[in-house]
């Protein structure tokens, strides 16, 4: 089995913000708040925070402030959304940074989202997901304002989105999907509700989705893709059963999707790899207890010391770290 | 360098053919970035005009992701379009508008900011053309959500698995002004169904549609569940590796407080058993059936030979199913010495 090439890997992320040369950099400015997220995270669990400087990072965060809606954009003079929100909180708590922010005003934004049905909308103009629920209750939770949430509400919305497979879809009535399990068991168990999920039949479920070459799927008969690594395990982290999956073919899978040229993870094989497979690359990576890297907390997924110190420590738990 | 690329296969390029893209890219990208200030600064200053809709047009064609684009563009019909237009002429505006997200949709059938929009549109469809009171009242509406029906249905033909798509059928199934007999979309998962077994997308909507027709009373749960286990057991037959079938199985046959029924099936995936010795699928099926037998009828079942019988399965699984080794144990611990 080949290493993670952690040099490899620092450099790309490093290279990525050096990039605009390239048009895919502008087309992708909408994105640019949770690619800080995903690269800054990724930087952490392998153990190089200052790859990227902390300074200019909070600057261009404290530049995505939309004054008119009273959060955060995913660039500057891009509309504030939920999405963006909870990324620029997670990058200014990983930086020691929170005092930038008028918390006051993030926290009315998150909670003007909330519908009657207890679910999220993304922005004013209404999109709703279990994604955004979970990225209110979670930069609720990092904010420390969670005793502004109507729990009942959102946790009875998440209940309506369990299936019969014990999974977790979008939206009422939606498919069982690996990334909606993650989103849906994460706000559960910020909320301390894990009694909503059917441990046994989601466990296998979740089981299921590992393919006879390693890599996980998010839904019954897909392809394996390099981010269910994180989704599927984190949601195995909470229930206690990431031994139930082969961590060594798992392992294997993940180290097959890196660059070997120029770093960075891909979604599979051969593909070209990008910021977001290689955060969650890492990140299935350090749930699977890799050698040399910082744990990683599968609920908030940031690095476990920080959400330690915060006192935020859910009862997840990861395969324990091996040596090399 | 995508933030999130799936499938986009990679190319090795010598560093000068790197750098001629590079200067191939340059004036796109100059002017990719003077439309993306133009609109920004037009957005800022509340400009609400036609033509700064145009140029939104322009950009989200080479941009679909641009959320705060489309925000932009919403804002644009609000308030400077809508409130200078008749109904006719706002129903045409919208009308321009589907046609255009189809349009993206086919290029881009996965970026959630197109369906979203498309939403949008359905729901700011003005009544009319007739006047409250009469029968075409909204006969705009009716005719966009059977459109509707059809748009969706094409972007499920192109891609069975599209969970974008099938959620927006369920939006639209749930919207129409005149709502569809559910057992017309029975019929439609069975034909998505009988084309592909493995579209698991298709069995997930046949079990909302089943349960919303069981509390109506609209279809006889027993009955109908007897329909259920026969095309099951085509799909379990024809294709023993495919889980589908085996994770809708489950569900049929739920906490098993039928005995009559368990017994039937448990026979059932023995007999396929005999044709494939190997199956994990049969082997870990019929663990959770007996384990059912053992919980909910422990009177009438011969525990310690049910009991004997799963320790072989497990036993079997562990060969044939090595990746989830741990999970068989722990099911074998919990069946007790």
């Amino acid at each position: 089995m080949s290493d993670l090439l952690v040099p490899l890997h620092v450099q790309y992320i490093q290279s990525l913000g050096k990039s605009q040369d390239e048009l895919v950099y502008h087309l992708t400015a909408h994105l640019r708040m949770n690619a800080i997220y995903w690269g800054l995270t990724a930087l952490c669990i392998m153990g190089h925070k200052d790859a990227l400087d902390r300074q200019e990072m909070i600057d261009y965060v404290m530049s995505c402030w939309d004054e008119e809606a009273g959060s955060f954009g995913a660039h500057p003079d891009h509309d504030a959304h939920i999405l963006s929100t909870l990324s620029a909180v997670q990058i200014l708590i990983m930086q020691d940074a929170l005092d930038r922010v008028d918390i006051d005003r993030v926290v009315k934004f998150i909670l003007s989202l909330q519908q009657p049905s207890g679910v999220f909308a993304g922005d004013q103009f209404g999109e709703i997901d279990t994604r955004f629920l979970f990225c209110a209750v979670n930069a609720l939770s990092l904010l420390g304002r969670l005793s502004k949430l109507d729990v009942e509400k959102t946790v009875g919305y998440i209940e309506q989105c369990r299936n019969f497979d014990g999974g977790f879809g979008s939206s009422i009535g939606a498919e069982s999907h690996a990334s909606q399990v993650f989103v849906c068991v994460g706000a559960l168990a910020i909320l301390d509700r894990l009694d909503v999920v059917d441990v046994p039949t989601l466990s296998w479920w979740l089981a299921e989705r590992q393919l006879p070459n390693g890599g996980l799927n998010g839904r019954p008969e897909k392809l394996e893709d390099v981010c269910y690594s994180f989704w599927v395990l984190s949601s195995l982290s909470v229930l206690n059963k990431v031994h139930w999956i082969d961590a060594d073919k798992l392992t294997s899978f993940i180290m097959s999707a890196q660059d070997p040229e120029n770093g960075g993870i891909a979604d599979r094989p051969g593909d070209m790899p990008d910021v977001f497979h290689t955060h969650f690359g890492v990140a299935g990576l350090s749930i699977l207890g890799y050698p040399g890297l910082a744990d990683l907390d599968p609920v908030y997924c940031m690095p476990a010391d920080i959400i330690e110190r915060m006192g935020l420590r859910k009862g997840w738990k990861n395969l324990e770290r091996r040596t090399f | 360098m995508l933030c999130q690329q799936h499938g986009a296969k990679r190319v090795r390029l010598s560093k000068e053919a790197i750098e001629a893209r590079k200067q191939k890219e340059q004036s796109k990208i100059r002017d990719y970035l003077a439309l993306n200030d133009d609109i920004l600064t037009r957005k800022r200053n509340k400009d609400y005009t036609k033509e700064a809709f145009n140029k939104t047009t322009q950009l989200l064609q080479l941009n679909p992701e641009f959320y705060t684009v489309w925000n932009y563009r919403r804002l644009i019909l609000l308030h400077g379009i809508f409130p200078n237009s008749s109904p006719v002429e706002i129903n045409e505006q919208l009308s321009d508008e589907l046609s255009m997200t189809t349009v993206a949709l086919k290029a881009h059938p996965k970026v959630y900011w197109i369906w979203n929009h498309r939403r949008w549109c359905l729901e700011n469809v003005p009544n009319g053309p007739g006047d409250e009171g009469d029968s075409d009242y909204l006969g705009w509406k009716q005719d966009y959500w059977k459109k509707e029906m059809f748009v969706v249905e094409k972007m499920l033909d192109v891609d069975a698995r599209n969970f974008h798509a099938w959620s927006y059928r369920r939006y639209v199934l749930a919207s129409m002004t005149t709502p569809r007999n559910p057992k017309t979309e029975l019929a439609y998962t069975k034909r998505k169904i009988e084309a592909n077994f493995s579209n698991f997308s298709a069995w997930h909507q046949r079990s909302k549609v089943l349960t919303l027709l069981w509390s109506k009373g609209e279809l006889d749960e027993h009955q109908s569940k007897e329909a259920e286990f026969e095309l099951i057991k085509n799909a379990m037959f024809t294709v023993p590796e495919d889980q589908s079938a085996w994770i809708y199985h489950r569900w049929l046959v739920g906490e098993g407080h039928d005995k009559a029924i368990l017994d039937r099936e448990i026979d059932v995936i023995k007999m396929l058993l005999e044709e494939q010795p190997d199956s994990k699928w049969c082997l870990d099926s019929l663990v959770h059936y007996h384990l059912l037998l053992i919980r909910n009828h422990p009177s009438s079942v011969d525990v310690p030979a049910l009991t004997q019988d799963c320790r072989t399965w497990l036993k079997e699984l562990r060969t044939v199913d090595a990746a989830r080794v741990r999970r068989y144990e722990e099911i074998e611990q919990e069946l007790g010495v």
